[in-house]
């Protein structure tokens, strides 16, 4: 797997018109590599808009974003729905699991996007879910599991497909600290042990623990950053 | 896909219910007004059908079989003398009143038809005896009670002249509210008073190897005080008169249409709240990756799934009803390729009910899944 980056150069992105407007993004460049960076920054601040930027949900107003060293600013939708399913796997607060879909089927969903065959999608998710000890309640729905487990799952889910990078939105704000625990040690693992690069946004200031950097955010802008080695 | 399609369609087991059932019902009333419209159109050629004729001769401007003029039965004489004519048989046909034992009086459209050659045609000869009855008419099974027969044989009166019911027939019950009446042609004309050598209708016969096309042509041009027609060409006329200058066919095609946009509207309404209730997982799959095209084929997929079940459940209402119907409208039918085409109609109406929920599923943001 080559080594996983991400970067923005001057990126501005607003909502609304007229008086209405609010500049969500101003003028943000930034670069990650492998390893575990936490965005925090209070409500309103940017974070959110920083993640839908990187994984190419949200296109900004101005400034250009590279994934895999792919300038991706011109990119169609169809294409960027593309570097979606190969290179950024996500992890939501809510979950965001398929209620009708069973842990397993859930898992196996993202491997189907990706045009992997029945059989061999199956086993992948199989192994994906095992990894996280999800493997003896694949066959359960999300009603049926705990938040801590729908979490694992939705994890499973964004790592099947193997992706170099994984984006992370307050993974842990709806789980119990024990949970919450569990995922923020595989999210670290995936970035310390498999070299994948990890973004974690978060008011949570546990998280810190776990991340190779911390990026504050303030009014759309980057405000101060600490490294650790 | 297709499992996850299905998943969440039916992941609300009761809006799933009303999405079917919705369907079930539009198709059902799809296929019965096109089996009333079928079996309508079938009845008012029904008689041109029975026959064996090549070609009918009729009074000028007869709009159709039930509606006859007399013309004179020279014109039989004359078509006997052109060329590849084979035999020319008569037809008196015309309304008249049925007097039952009761006192009461029914219109009746009283057939009679030369004895020989049309063998499909009821003759009282032919269903009985190869001997010639006096006053011996036939009756459809399903007027009995109209008619007001209830034993056989029963002495009737028809415009005043004895008449003897011998025997019930299958399958030529008038769609028209007017029982018809078979007996043989000299029988027709005295019950109907028609003046001496007059008839109503000459079916005409080719010898074998003619066209009839090109005798019609000659018929028409040695015959100009009259109409010719192939009998594919009378039988059309005849549909045609009753579907569209009657307004019956329009009003039957109304229904049918009505239950095409009342099926179209029920599904896409039960299907565009499915497709909002599920908005959140559509804006999820796209974040993960799926492209529009996948996101269409699931919308699609919900849609024509439902359509498919819900046709099935139609249909499996349609034939026991029809069958039911039956005993009081003899003449519906539904034809082999209706069904099929009605699935097919069915849809295409959950194809375009799914139009709009496919452009509210594809334009979701999928931004969306940043919000807790």
């Amino acid at each position: 797997m080559p080594e996983p980056t991400l970067s923005v150069e001057r990126v501005s992105v607003a909502y609304g018109i007229g008086s209405g407007r609010v500049q969500a993004l101003s003028d943000v460049s930034l670069s990650f590599g492998p390893g575990l960076t936490l965005v925090q920054g209070h409500s309103g601040s940017g974070k959110t808009t920083l993640l839908s930027i990187l994984g190419c949900i949200l296109r900004p107003d101005s400034g250009r974003v590279w994934v895999m060293d792919q300038d991706i600013t011109k990119y169609s939708e169809g294409v960027l729905s593309s570097i979606r399913r190969s290179y950024v796997g996500y992890v939501f607060q809510a979950f965001r699991l398929f209620r009708a879909l069973s842990a397993l089927e859930n898992v196996t969903l993202s491997l189907a996007l990706s045009g992997w065959g029945k059989r061999e999608a199956r086993c992948r998710a199989e192994a994906s879910l095992e990894n996280l000890g999800l493997f003896a309640k694949r066959h359960r729905l999300p009603k049926e599991l705990s938040g801590g487990e729908k979490q694992r799952v939705a994890i499973a889910r964004a790592l099947v497909c193997d992706p170099p990078i994984v984006l992370a939105d307050e993974p842990t704000a709806s789980l119990d600290s024990t949970a919450g625990e569990q995922i923020a040690n595989i999210l670290q693992d995936l970035a310390s042990k498999e070299s994948r690069l990890v973004v974690v946004v978060s008011h949570d200031a546990r998280w810190r623990d776990y991340s190779n950097r911390t990026l504050w955010m303030s009014d759309g802008r980057l405000v101060n950053e600490a490294q650790l080695s | 896909m297709l499992k996850f399609a299905w998943r969440n369609l039916i992941h609300d087991r009761l809006r799933f219910a009303v999405t079917v059932v919705g369907i079930a019902f539009a198709t059902f009333l799809m296929i019965f007004q096109g089996s009333l419209l079928a079996g309508f159109m079938s009845a008012s050629s029904r008689i041109i059908d029975l026959s064996y004729a090549d070609i009918w001769v009729t009074a000028r401007g007869t709009p159709c079989f039930d509606f006859a003029a007399p013309l004179p039965e020279r014109f039989r004489d004359l078509s006997l003398g052109i060329a590849g004519v084979r035999d020319v048989h008569r037809i008196a046909s015309s309304f008249a009143l049925w007097q039952k034992p009761s006192g009461e009086r029914q219109t009746v459209l009283i057939i009679g038809a030369d004895p020989g050659s049309i063998s499909l045609f009821p003759d009282p000869r032919t269903q009985q005896s190869t001997t010639l009855l006096p006053d011996v008419v036939l009756v459809d099974h399903s007027n009995l009670k109209t008619l007001g027969v209830t034993t056989l044989p029963m002495e009737v009166e028809i415009n005043r002249h004895k008449a003897r019911v011998v025997k019930e027939i299958e399958g030529v019950s008038s769609f028209m509210g007017s029982p018809y009446v078979f007996t043989n042609h000299s029988e027709a004309t005295r019950y109907l008073e028609l003046p001496n050598e007059r008839t109503t209708y000459l079916l005409v016969r080719v010898v074998p190897g003619a066209k009839p096309e090109m005798v019609k042509s000659e018929l028409a041009r040695r015959l100009p005080e009259v109409d010719v027609w192939t009998s594919s060409e009378f039988a059309r006329r005849s549909q045609l008169y009753w579907i569209a200058q009657t307004g019956a066919g329009g009003a039957l095609l109304t229904a049918a249409f009505l239950g095409f946009i009342v099926g179209t509207v029920i599904v896409s309404q039960t299907i565009y709240a499915t497709t909002m209730e599920n908005i959140e997982e559509f804006a999820t799959i796209k974040a993960l990756g799926a492209s529009r095209w996948t996101v269409q084929r699931m919308v699609l997929l919900q849609a024509l799934a439902s359509g498919t079940v819900g046709a099935v459940l139609g249909l499996a209402l349609t034939f026991p009803t029809v069958s039911l119907t039956k005993t009081s409208i003899p003449w519906i039918y539904t034809p082999r390729w209706l069904p099929l085409c009605m699935i097919a109609v069915s849809l295409l109406m959950c194809f375009l009910a799914s139009i709009v929920s496919i452009r509210r599923a594809v334009s979701i943001d999928p931004g969306r899944v940043f919000r807790a």
